[in-house]
């Protein structure tokens, strides 16, 4: 099937490399999403490969959050088809799905303005998500039976060991409104991971943060992939980070992907200097 | 002190400007030929007796109860912020969640011997009455309306509908409406109890299934027409229901056991009884599911749901689960009332009676099932008070106009209810403090 994927001729105005036969993750192809006359994306292709930290960069509303939210479930485009290929199982097709399955089925995700249960514990909100939401009925949670107890026994160790792996130990206690915000995004980082997910998008993970905050999310990220073996999907606006984090990347402009590379290879890519550097270069001068 | 603050004057202005307004609205009505501000000064300057003491002012009196209102807030206050600040008293840790304080379960202990010897304190079989059909119904549907509204964060304002349904399902099967009984035999009240619950929860799920995609206001607008709907039909339908009249021979309730026979009648304290075992079971179930899986997959959805979904969390079944456990208890209070006064009749049921509850739930305290309680308890006795000495020359009429005042003050200082759930006080404070919260947002716009 992946072999399929690879033969597949990308669309005219991207920049393609050549595509090795790895093992991808998700593989969105042709996907257009449109708002009423309003065009968000415009037949974008991404190929996820298992196990890298893959970005998507562009200026402020090149279409980055809206292929986050297809991605997700949240918008469904009006043609392509996005597929998630989990580890073992069968490939899935995501769009036409709710964004719940999506989230169960292993795609978590974070959100570009933190969106935390901002009234409950750090500990509750990681719960929330480590919870398995799928075989209760009101019976099972009324009757606290074995199942039950050891379910909660489960989620609560899952809690544990991840605000452990993102260092919010301390803090479990804590409303979440009461976070810095760089421990909210922390916070955040847990709460998607306690899904079980084999995927993570991570949007804008470091917006916000003062720069000490960003090293520590820069290697948080890293760990996200290197010790939980979770494929990372960044959208983000410090090209530092980006490029220090990302072993590839997508540089999408007005809903287009207009190339595909390396971090050194898209630095030095004309297309991108022009339509994204240049850009920003000509709205810093305004 | 912090009741000399800024923003604590700006308060007892607040409340000095509501009497003033409750002060005209009770005032002397005017007339079509004095010029319309005769009324308005009658309304201050009218001499009248301060609680049968001496006479005073109006203006007086309104003033004094305003500042009394205003102080005691004020020295209560203290403790709400508290909740804000009070980051130890909320443990989420797994052993501190099942860890009870010796206090709490003194109270319980106290509130349970009071309310088990409560008959024998009230002799008047008015008060009793009361205290059952009044109270103790009402305590049931509060508590119910709560899940729905306080736990799930929807805006039910057709809760009548499911009481409706309670006490009609109640009516057919025992026999009492027009429209024989299901396989013509009646069965006993107590015997209706799961099928009148059932039958409400079918309608929850019903109605919930296609209407819950839609957020809060639609929500609204479709329980409301909903709740006409069901009014409607039951007054229409005479052959069916026995329209505007209904029917006032629902059978007393009477348990039959083996050797125990023991039959409702007219006595007060048996229902009482009834009552207050189906109210602990009711408050036992609820608080169970607050902290299940279930109770947090609300607190989710109700905070943000596009979050919750992210999560893996199915909106819409959560919805229809709290909508489906609301109804079922609106149902089992139809069933209670029915079996209680013997009557069923679509007065029971209007549009007022589902803002009624809805004033106690939030009055009480969304999603905090002691307070909703506790607020059924308060409202429910000063109300049936007023209604039945009529003080003060208070009129039934103005009953409302008073609820309504009582309202718009407990959303000025206290807005998360009387005995406000922890997690509810939480979100008004963050959603207070919401500006406070992101000032220490360092924006280090490096935009590439």
């Amino acid at each position: 099937m992946n072999d399929d994927a690879t033969i597949d001729t990308p669309p005219s105005e991207t920049v393609m490399t050549d595509e090795p036969t790895t093992d991808l993750i998700i593989r969105a192809e042709n996907l257009t999403l449109r708002f009423g006359g309003v065009v968000s994306l415009r037949d974008v292709s991404i190929k996820m490969r298992r196990g890298e930290i893959l970005a998507v960069i562009g200026p402020n509303g090149a279409g980055k959050t809206s292929l986050f939210n297809s991605l997700t479930g949240v918008y469904q485009p009006q043609e392509g088809t996005i597929t998630f290929l989990p580890r073992d199982g069968q490939p899935l097709s995501v769009i036409g799905k709710k964004a719940h399955q999506i989230a169960r089925a292993g795609v978590s995700r974070t959100f570009q303005a933190s969106r935390l249960f901002s009234a409950l514990s750090v500990f509750e909100n990681v719960k929330i998500g480590a919870e398995d939401h799928r075989g209760i009925g009101l019976v099972g949670a009324l009757v606290k039976g074995p199942g039950t107890r050891r379910g909660e026994h489960e989620s609560d160790k899952v809690v544990i060991e991840l605000l452990e792996f993102v260092g919010l130990t301390k803090e479990a206690n804590l409303i979440a409104s009461q976070l810095s915000y760089g421990a909210r995004r922390r916070l955040e980082i847990a709460r998607a991971l306690a899904t079980d997910p084999q995927v993570i998008l991570l949007d804008e993970p470091a917006a916000g943060t003062n720069p000490s905050e960003k090293l520590e999310l820069a290697v948080l990220i890293r760990r996200v992939r290197d010790e939980r073996g979770v494929s990372v999907l960044l959208i983000e606006h410090d090209m530092k980070l980006v490029m220090s984090l990302a072993e590839r990347l997508y540089v999408l402009n007005f809903g287009s992907v207009i190339a595909e590379g390396s971090p050194v290879e898209i630095r030095s890519n004309p297309v991108v200097i022009d339509a994204y550097l240049g850009s920003s270069h000509e709205a810093a001068t305004d | 002190m912090t009741i000399v603050s800024l923003a604590n004057l700006k308060r007892l202005g607040l409340t000095l400007l509501m009497m003033g307004v409750i002060a005209i609205m009770t005032g002397s009505p005017g007339s079509s030929t004095a010029p319309p501000t005769t009324g308005v000064h009658g309304s201050f300057f009218e001499r009248v007796s301060w609680f049968g003491l001496f006479a005073v002012q109006r203006w007086v009196l309104f003033a004094t109860l305003g500042v009394i209102v205003w102080l005691l807030v004020s020295l209560y206050r203290p403790q709400a912020r508290n909740i804000r600040r009070g980051v130890n008293t909320v443990l989420a840790l797994p052993k501190s969640i099942t860890a009870k304080r010796p206090t709490r379960i003194a109270f319980m202990v106290l509130a349970l011997i009071v309310v088990l010897i409560l008959p024998k304190l009230v002799h008047e079989s008015f008060w009793m009455y009361l205290i059952v059909e009044q109270i103790g119904v009402w305590i049931l549907l509060a508590l119910g309306l709560n899940v729905v509204v306080g736990f799930a964060g929807l805006l039910d304002l057709g809760f009548a509908a499911f009481y409706a349904i309670g006490a009609y399902t109640t009516a057919w099967f025992t026999g009492a409406l027009p429209m024989p009984a299901l396989f013509h035999h009646p069965i006993p009240t107590l015997w209706v109890i799961p099928i009148g619950v059932l039958a409400a929860m079918i309608f929850g799920v019903l109605l919930g299934t296609p209407t819950l995609r839609l957020r809060g206001d639609y929500l609204a607008i479709v329980t409301l027409g909903f709740a006409l709907i069901i009014d409607d039909f039951v007054e229409i339908q005479t052959g069916v229901t026995g329209g505007g009249i209904g029917t006032s021979s629902v059978p007393h309730p009477s348990i039959n056991v083996g050797f125990w026979h023991l039959h409702f009648g007219i006595s007060n304290t048996p229902y009482y009884y009834l009552c207050l075992f189906f109210i602990i079971i009711f408050i036992m179930i609820f608080t169970s599911l607050e902290h299940s899986r279930i109770g947090r997959s609300w607190v989710a959805i109700r905070e943000d749901e596009v979050a919750a979904e992210s999560v893996g969390i199915n909106p819409l079944k959560y919805k229809v689960m709290a909508f489906a456990v609301g109804a079922a208890s609106g149902g089992f209070g139809g069933v209670m009332s029915a079996g209680l006064v013997n009557i069923v009749n679509p007065s029971l049921f209007t549009y007022q009676i589902s803002v009624n509850v809805l004033v106690l739930v939030i009055f009480g305290g969304m999603g905090s099932i002691w307070g909703v309680a506790l607020g059924a308890i308060v409202i429910q006795t000063v109300t049936s008070y007023l209604d039945n000495y009529q003080p003060w020359g208070y009129q039934i009429n103005d009953l409302y106009m008073y609820i309504g005042a009582l309202l718009i003050i407990m959303m000025i200082f206290r807005p998360a209810g009387l005995l406000p759930s922890r997690r509810r006080a939480r979100e008004f404070a963050a959603a207070e403090g919401g500006e406070e919260i992101h000032t220490d947002e360092v924006l280090s716009g490096e935009q590439p």
